[in-house]
């Protein structure tokens, strides 16, 4: 355990890689790599270039319960389509923040934190 | 400019050209003046005076040459209009140029007139006779004073009066619409981008969701102490935190509030803090500059129980506002405050005065008016004082007045911080410490620059505390290895956090002890120590695997991070390596 063996098939991690993202309570993700790299602290996980465990089974367990995580992964997937829209567009904010029950908002505050988003 | 004399010399072929066909600077003139009415305003006829005379022959040559070579038909003398008139002056560019810049005038980098391209010739512009004068309106053939506005006949020679000029519909005051420039798009882009365009992270989102939902607190759910401290902590990293939704931490049962930014609260909110949450006992706020007066009396009554008060940047709170609240509040335990420069001696006196019986932990860090005095004052307290900070003052204490401190209140000191004392020298340690202070845990004596390598040493090497478990000497370069290998001996089975960034002496060997004499700790701070490399990393990482959470490694040269290649795996974080950007 104390060489590092190279990873064999992400040596170069594309955006449009397919990557898990695992909750606490058993539900399991698949979503793009581009969307997961909305997350500071899951993209620096799932980097292939750091030594982390996970980013050669392109894994990532979250310490969140389901929903938390699914909300989590709907803004993701929300600022990783609009980052790249141009400036002319508006964002449709309140559209996200309705997706976004007041009664998990306090827990996701707390993982959103965390997760550097 | 206009030929005075018949004396005709050799003229170019051009010249020849355009005599033939008649084209001359009058009827170029007329056709310019019924095309583009110039604009109402003093630039133009300046310009036209000053330039005319001096330029002419060169610039009518250059004029010349260019409309021939344009190529146009003579004879349609309406088409190379636009183009000829650019062509023409490139010589009246130039000085035009320097009148535009001189005038900055908006207008004039859209009228053609001064466009410098495409203006014509000031010569041309004197069709127009002086304004004044008398002249026979084209259309009516009444007679009219020449003015500014006086447009040209369109059909032909002459200008009409005012009357006639608006019947047929052209408006004599309307300039020339400016051609739309485009404004280079980037340019523009850039700015409203950086200010507009950034995406709102969903920390910030979900505050305003709680903001809005801020009446429905029981929409919220179960919400555990634990969990409070984090979200106060998260909202208080943007300074989110606002009147609306802190109402979210108040509650009549409360006992603790911890709030880590309240700068956005008003002194109002502050007030109605204190009314929301009547049973608190501890109460701790950051960066509470809005503090007032108001606030603190009205804490007085709303507050009764309180017994435990932190503030970060209560500046504006006056010294009687204080000694009100200390004398409503007779039963302080702690009290500790940063950055006031209006707590006098007397506020102190109160403290004491009413609070002395029961108070154990006292702070005034950055407290401008810190002297002697108010060190004479908190010697009263002995026998009970657990906590002192009298850190970074305005002016230093003196050794004596310290000592003499020290003295009354040693004995049950746990905590002790001292920095920023700059006056304070080895006889602090030696006569105020070492007798008086066998209990000490937590010892902070960073920026003291006039102690030396060798009492420091010395007042290690003799002092019958137990070991610390955190020290905090940075900031004093003259400390080195000496001082560092009695720390070591001393504190070194005990320490939790070791503070010695700015030893830039110490040795390599003596850094290498922490390996093996400190194995508890949880967070060190070896900035500047030059002496640091890899194999004392190393050592360092492997010796206090078990507790390490923390290293900080600025200024280190010598640290490059290598022992990852080695094998050696933590979980402390390291940071300060310059060849990474994170670690």
């Amino acid at each position: 355990m104390n060489e590092d063996h190279p990873m064999d098939d992400s040596a170069i991690a594309s955006p449009e890689d397919w990557v898990r993202l695992a909750s606490n309570d058993g539900y399991t993700f698949l979503v793009k790599r581009r969307v997961a790299d909305m997350s500071g602290t899951i993209k620096n996980s799932l980097d292939t270039s750091g030594g982390f465990a996970e980013a050669g089974t392109r894994t990532y367990r979250s310490q969140e319960r389901g929903i938390i995580l699914q909300k989590m992964i709907e803004y993701m997937a929300f600022k990783a389509h609009y980052s790249n829209v141009g400036p002319k567009e508006e964002i449709p904010i309140h559209e996200l923040m309705e997706r976004m029950p007041p009664e998990v908002v306090l827990e996701l505050l707390v993982a959103a934190d965390y997760q550097e988003m | 400019m206009s030929r005075r004399n018949n004396v005709r010399g050799p003229t170019s072929a051009l010249t020849e050209f355009l005599k033939e066909n008649n084209i001359t600077p009058t009827t170029i003139a007329t056709r310019a003046a019924t095309q583009n009415q110039p604009i109402a305003g003093p630039s133009n006829s300046e310009q036209a005076d000053v330039e005319d005379e001096a330029e002419n022959p060169t610039r009518r040559k250059r004029r010349n040459r260019a409309a021939v070579t344009s190529g146009y038909d003579s004879d349609d003398l309406d088409e190379p209009e636009s183009p000829v008139k650019k062509k023409k002056t490139s010589a009246a560019a130039e000085k035009s140029k320097a009148k535009k810049t001189a005038k900055k005038n908006e207008d004039s980098d859209h009228n053609p007139d001064n466009d410098a391209y495409t203006a014509l010739s000031k010569a041309f512009r004197g069709n127009k006779p002086p304004n004044g004068s008398i002249e026979s309106c084209a259309e009516c053939e009444k007679e009219f004073s020449v003015s500014q506005y006086t447009m040209a006949a369109n059909p032909g020679p002459g200008f009409w009066c005012h009357p006639c000029a608006k019947k047929l519909g052209n408006d004599p005051f309307k300039k020339p619409a400016p051609p739309r420039k485009r404004k280079a798009p980037a340019a523009k882009r850039t700015i409203v981008n950086f200010e507009e365009r950034r995406f709102p992270t969903l920390v910030e989102t979900c505050i305003n969701i709680i903001s809005n939902h801020i009446d429905d607190i029981e929409a919220f759910g179960e919400i555990g102490t634990m969990n409070m401290e984090a979200i106060s902590k998260a909202i208080s990293k943007k300074r989110s935190l606002n009147s609306e939704n802190v109402q979210l931490f108040y509650g009549a049962e409360n006992t603790i509030l911890t709030l880590y930014d309240v700068t956005k609260l008003s002194p109002t909110s502050l007030i109605t803090l204190g009314h929301l949450n009547p049973n608190l006992t501890t109460l701790r706020l950051d960066y509470c500059g809005l503090i007032s007066d108001e606030v603190i009396n009205s804490w007085c009554s709303s507050l009764p129980n309180l017994v435990h008060l932190q503030l970060l940047g209560p500046f504006l709170v006056r010294a009687p506002a204080w000694v009100a609240f200390f004398q409503s509040h007779p039963q302080l335990q702690s009290f500790l405050i940063t950055q006031s420069p209006r707590f006098t001696l007397e506020c102190l006196q109160a403290l004491v005065e009413t609070s002395g019986k029961t108070v154990t932990r006292v702070g005034l860090r950055e407290v401008g008016l810190l002297s002697d005095e108010f060190l004479g004052v908190l010697e009263s307290l002995s026998g009970k004082l657990s906590y002192l900070d009298i850190s970074e003052p305005a002016k230093s204490c003196s050794d004596e007045a310290v000592n003499s401190l020290l003295g009354a209140v040693g004995s049950t000191l746990t905590h002790l911080n001292l920095s920023g004392h700059i006056e304070l020298t080895d006889d602090v340690l030696h006569s105020g410490v070492l007798p008086n202070i066998t209990n000490l845990n937590e010892l902070s004596l960073s920026n003291l620059p006039l102690l030396t390598d060798e009492g420091v040493a010395r007042f290690f090497s003799q002092w019958s505390n137990p070991p610390l478990t955190a020290v905090d000497f940075s900031r004093n370069p003259s400390l080195s290895t000496d001082s560092f290998i009695e720390l070591m001996n001393h504190s070194g089975e005990g320490l939790h956090s070791l503070d010695i960034n700015g030893w830039k002496d110490v040795s390599g060997k003596a850094l290498e002890n922490i390996g093996t004499q400190a194995r508890d700790l949880r967070k060190i701070d070896l900035g500047w120590c030059r002496e640091l490399d890899d194999f004392i990393m190393k050592a360092i990482l492997e010796g206090c695997k078990s507790w390490l959470s923390e290293v900080k490694v600025w200024g280190c040269n010598k640290v490059e991070g290598n022992w990852v290649h080695s094998g050696t795996r933590t979980k402390a974080k390291i940071l300060g390596i310059e060849t990474h950007t994170s670690m």
